[in-house]
């Protein structure tokens, strides 16, 4: 009995091989010579900094009729300065620092993530340690070091964005 | 229904301000947390100098204070008294954290951490006073 089971998987499992495809070049194969993502972590962000980003996105959402949480990070993942505005949603404090900690932690914008698993199919991201695949977590960039990050979280995605994005450019100005 | 006091971002703003203008004052370096009735974050500023672990302390602290609606110190005399108020879930009881009490009602708090435990109570009351 046990030996004919054993020819039966046996049989299945070449069917099985012979059916495949020719195996296809998988992309995440190959070796890059240089390291992705390489920006050096600068020091930590003043709070003098941290606020202007805060009161410049908060402006932003609040021309926009918005109501969104704000949070920066430092460039070792540390909250700095966070901002509820008025109305904003709970649920939403903790994926605003979320966010700017990812941005901080993997130096690039969260929104590589969101677009990794949406259109790159990369679903092993989602299995990476202090991941959020959501756009809205943008690194702060100060000569080329990073030394803190913005997260926006409490309307859509594409809301978060914009007001992120204007926290993180109001310092590039300065 | 009944109605209640809320606090905005600009009262926030204003607790803040008078926080870090007291802290700064006595050349300290602090973490200040702001937090509403349900103990969620408001408002947070850490302060240039003050560690990573103030911004964790001083949340924990605010949240202990508006979610009991007593101070930590409070909290901190009850429980030298009584070692067993140890086993309250989600409650820091170290002195730094101060309900915002407005027309009788409890409408959030202020957590500090960065120097002596009675002086980060004194930086959240000087934030709280300049409400009016």
């Amino acid at each position: 009995m046990k030996r004919l089971l054993f020819a039966a998987i046996a049989a299945t499992l070449t069917a099985s091989v012979s059916a495949q495809q020719p195996a296809q070049p998988n992309p995440r194969d190959a070796v890059p010579d240089k390291m992705p993502n390489d920006i050096p972590y600068g020091a930590p962000i003043s709070l003098d900094r941290a606020q202007a980003a805060i009161n410049a996105a908060v402006a932003e959402s609040k021309k926009r009729g918005w109501k969104l949480n704000i949070a920066v990070m430092d460039s070792g993942a540390n909250l700095v300065a966070f901002a509820r505005m008025d109305g904003a949603q709970i649920g939403s404090v903790a994926i605003a620092e979320h966010k700017a900690r990812a941005a901080v932690k993997f130096r690039r914008e969260t929104k590589a993530f969101e677009s990794g698993v949406q259109e790159g199919n990369l679903h092993y991201l989602l299995t990476l340690d202090d991941i959020i695949a959501s756009r809205g977590g943008i690194p702060i960039i100060d000569n080329g070091q990073m030394i803190g990050a913005v997260g926006c979280s409490g309307g859509t995605g594409s809301q978060d964005e914009v007001v992120c994005k204007a926290g993180v450019d109001a310092l590039a100005k300065r | 229904m009944k109605q209640r006091p809320m606090l905005t971002l600009e009262d926030c703003k204003k607790i803040a301000a008078a926080a870090e203008a007291e802290a700064k004052r006595n050349n300290w370096n602090v973490c200040i947390a702001i937090l509403d009735d349900g103990g969620h974050l408001l408002h947070l500023a850490r302060m240039d100098g003050a560690t990573p672990a103030n911004a964790r302390i001083a949340v924990a602290k605010g949240r202990t204070a508006a979610e009991t609606r007593r101070s930590t110190a409070n909290w901190q005399e009850r429980v030298a008294k009584r070692i067993e108020l140890l086993r309250m879930p989600e409650v820091t009881p170290v002195q730094g954290g101060v309900p915002i009490v407005f027309d009788g009602t409890c409408v959030g708090a202020v957590g500090v951490s960065g120097v002596q435990s009675h002086e980060d109570e004194q930086i959240a009351a000087a934030g709280i006073k300049a409400l009016g």
